[in-house]
């Protein structure tokens, strides 16, 4: 004890998948603060200082890719790794958005959904452990 | 050695609602669980079961009564018995586990992949090349053309190389050759030896024009009609100087198959060059990435609930098990409700028109698109207007009329962004459903056009995701369509149901 807990900013519009994820991180360990858009997730950084950011990559204000690109591109937050969580089907991915290298390199890591919580536990934990 | 059948609720809580009792709870009839944990019907998943009898009072669905099914004995019991194979959830009817819904979306998937290797590029001349290759090579003959019937009157059209130019050919259907003989009387054509007495071949003529055009000489040429499934002339596969000194039966055989061959890539470049199959794969294509992404969407808080039930269960935290049942709950009814009747999609069940929220079918709709809409940065909004919350309907169809109406205006837009907007609104005897688009518009011919595929019920296109289902709804409900539409400014699509069809 006397290590401070770290800290999970998660980013999505759904308030049923930000309950769930901090219902699967919580008991771990984590500590989970959540915002509704890439705007708030902005504020947040600033705010709070998080270890670690999960995005959903469809939201409304602000698109997940962009909102990460924003995070990469500010000062005070590139230096937190970034994992974006993604529903977009592999082939649209493929064919539709050529997901060039730029947008590639800017998160750390891409989880497709449906995501196994064990999956994510693992992503997270390597991250901050 | 002691052999126990598994215990059902009903046997486990001594409750005489048995099925064989006068009174027989849900869980004792609900047959689609039938297995599950090892039970009959649903005794020992009885928690899932909604209105379920235990100590004489009939309970809600799982939410309702999560403390008492939570707490209860036989609850625990079976959870212990079971081990690492509990089964504590059940989905609707047609996907009984994460695992069903998962090969649901590997199939939607392969369906997409299909999709777009059909879609692909056809390269109709690599495609007569190779045919015309391998004809040659199993005929042993010197050349193989094939030549294809265009304009009208028709014409048998063909181009090959020889000596390093392209040359083209240009022959009537009549009987003034070897080939338009073919095309003209649907027949084979074997000609032996071209130079010596016709008596020696078929009664066709042999034209020498081809020859002294291109300086060279044919012995032997084998003429085979290439035909539609309606037996309908499309062209004339030919070789000619076989090896052999002339073409045989076996040859011929095989220039039968091979004219077939044609024949179906001839069909498939028409088809995709058709501007209506166009539209309607890329209909498909978006309507199966938003399937897809539903499908995910939901089965990423099927998984992730679960597994905090799990854990929960493990670790004795009530208040998760209790919210995350919650959100399973509401994914599992928005499968149920929604996916199901797209998925399962039955053309032999009978299409239900009944009473019903016409705005929360078109709302339904509408939501699944708004994933393809932010991927295609294009705004997608409703307006939903009064008076429709008891509108005879077919949900299915009017989902289907949307879904394809809305793509359809997602790819009139243009880039750079654009608004789709549905509305719905009660007009007297009528709702509209009207969907707009501030995209590309139409000309009149191009209206024209699209009515007139409303007007023709034009299907031979076959069925499914697209213009032609439109049609096939507005048909069975007694409605029409009218568009609106002014080239630059955009597009109005508009159904219109009748009150009593």
């Amino acid at each position: 004890m006397g290590e401070p807990r770290k800290k999970v900013l998660v980013v999505d519009d759904d308030p049923d998948d930000v309950k769930m994820i901090s219902m699967i991180l919580e008991p771990e360990g984590y500590d989970v603060i959540t915002a509704e858009n890439g705007e708030e997730a902005l504020e947040k950084v600033e705010s709070e200082g998080p270890d670690l950011i999960l995005l959903d990559v469809m939201m409304p204000e602000l698109d997940g890719f962009a909102a990460c690109a924003k995070l990469k591109a500010s000062p005070e937050s590139k230096g937190i790794p970034v994992v974006l969580l993604t529903g977009v089907a592999k082939q649209i991915t493929k064919t539709r958005y050529p997901i060039d290298g730029v947008l590639r390199a800017e998160a750390e890591e891409y989880l497709e959904k449906p995501v196994d919580p064990e999956e994510l536990l693992k992503v997270v934990a390597g991250y901050l452990k | 050695m002691t052999i126990t059948r598994k215990v059902n609720c009903w046997e486990g809580l001594s409750c005489e609602h048995g099925p064989d009792g006068p009174e027989p709870c849900p869980a004792a009839l609900d047959v689609t669980s039938r297995g599950v944990n090892g039970g009959l019907n649903a005794g020992r998943i009885c928690w899932t079961v909604p209105g379920t009898i235990c100590g004489g009072e009939p309970h809600g669905d799982f939410v309702d009564k999560q403390d008492v099914c939570l707490n209860c004995p036989f609850f625990q019991q079976v959870r212990d018995e079971e081990g690492t194979a509990f089964r504590f959830v059940k989905l609707a009817q047609g996907l009984r586990d994460a695992e069903s819904l998962h090969a649901r979306i590997t199939q939607v998937e392969s369906l997409m992949g299909i999709h777009d290797q059909l879609r692909a590029r056809f390269n109709l001349d690599a495609v007569i090349a190779e045919i015309t290759r391998q004809a040659r090579l199993l005929t042993q003959a010197q050349r193989s053309l094939v030549l294809v019937l265009r304009g009208k009157p028709p014409r048998l059209h063909g181009e090959f190389m020889l000596r390093g130019n392209t040359l083209q050919v240009d022959i009537p259907v009549d009987e003034t050759s070897a080939v338009g003989y073919a095309a003209l009387h649907n027949r084979v054509v074997n000609v032996k030896d071209a130079y010596r007495a016709t008596a020696a071949n078929d009664d066709a003529p042999f034209n020498r024009t081809f020859d002294d055009a291109c300086e060279c000489r044919t012995d032997s040429l084998l003429a085979v009609p290439v035909c539609d499934s309606d037996n309908r002339v499309l062209g004339v596969i030919t070789a000619a100087n076989s090896a052999k000194g002339s073409f045989s039966q076996d040859d011929q055989w095989f220039m039968e198959r091979y004219a077939v061959e044609v024949a179906l890539a001839l069909e498939k470049a028409r088809l995709l060059q058709d501007a209506v199959a166009a539209g309607r794969m890329a209909s498909i294509s978006e309507s199966l990435a938003s399937l897809s992404h539903f499908l995910k969407d939901v089965a990423h808080a099927l998984m992730g609930s679960s597994y905090i039930i799990r854990r929960g269960i493990e670790r004795g935290r009530m208040e998760d098990i209790k919210s995350a049942w919650e959100i399973l709950d509401r994914h599992v009814k928005r499968l149920a409700q929604l996916c199901k009747d797209v998925l399962t999609y039955d053309p032999e069940r009978p299409d239900e028109i009944c009473p019903g929220d016409l705005n929360e079918t078109v709302a339904e709709a509408v939501s699944l698109l708004q994933e393809e809409a932010r991927t295609r940065a294009l705004k997608l909004g409703t307006d939903l207007g009064p008076g429709l919350a008891q509108w005879r309907h077919s949900k299915r169809g009017i989902y289907q009329c949307v879904v394809n109406l809305v793509v359809n205006a997602f790819d009139a837009c243009l880039p750079g962004g654009g608004h789709v907007t549905v509305t719905t609104e009660r007009c007297g005897e009528e709702a509209a459903i009207r969907v707009a688009d501030d995209g590309r518009g139409m000309d009149e011919e191009t209206r024209e056009q699209v009515l007139e595929v409303f007007r023709t019920g034009d299907k031979t296109r076959g069925s499914g995701i697209g213009l032609p289902t439109v049609v096939d709804v507005m048909e069975r409900c007694g409605g029409r369509l009218e568009i609106e539409s002014e080239p630059g400014k955009g597009s109005t699509f508009s159904i219109l149901l009748p009150e009593s069809p």
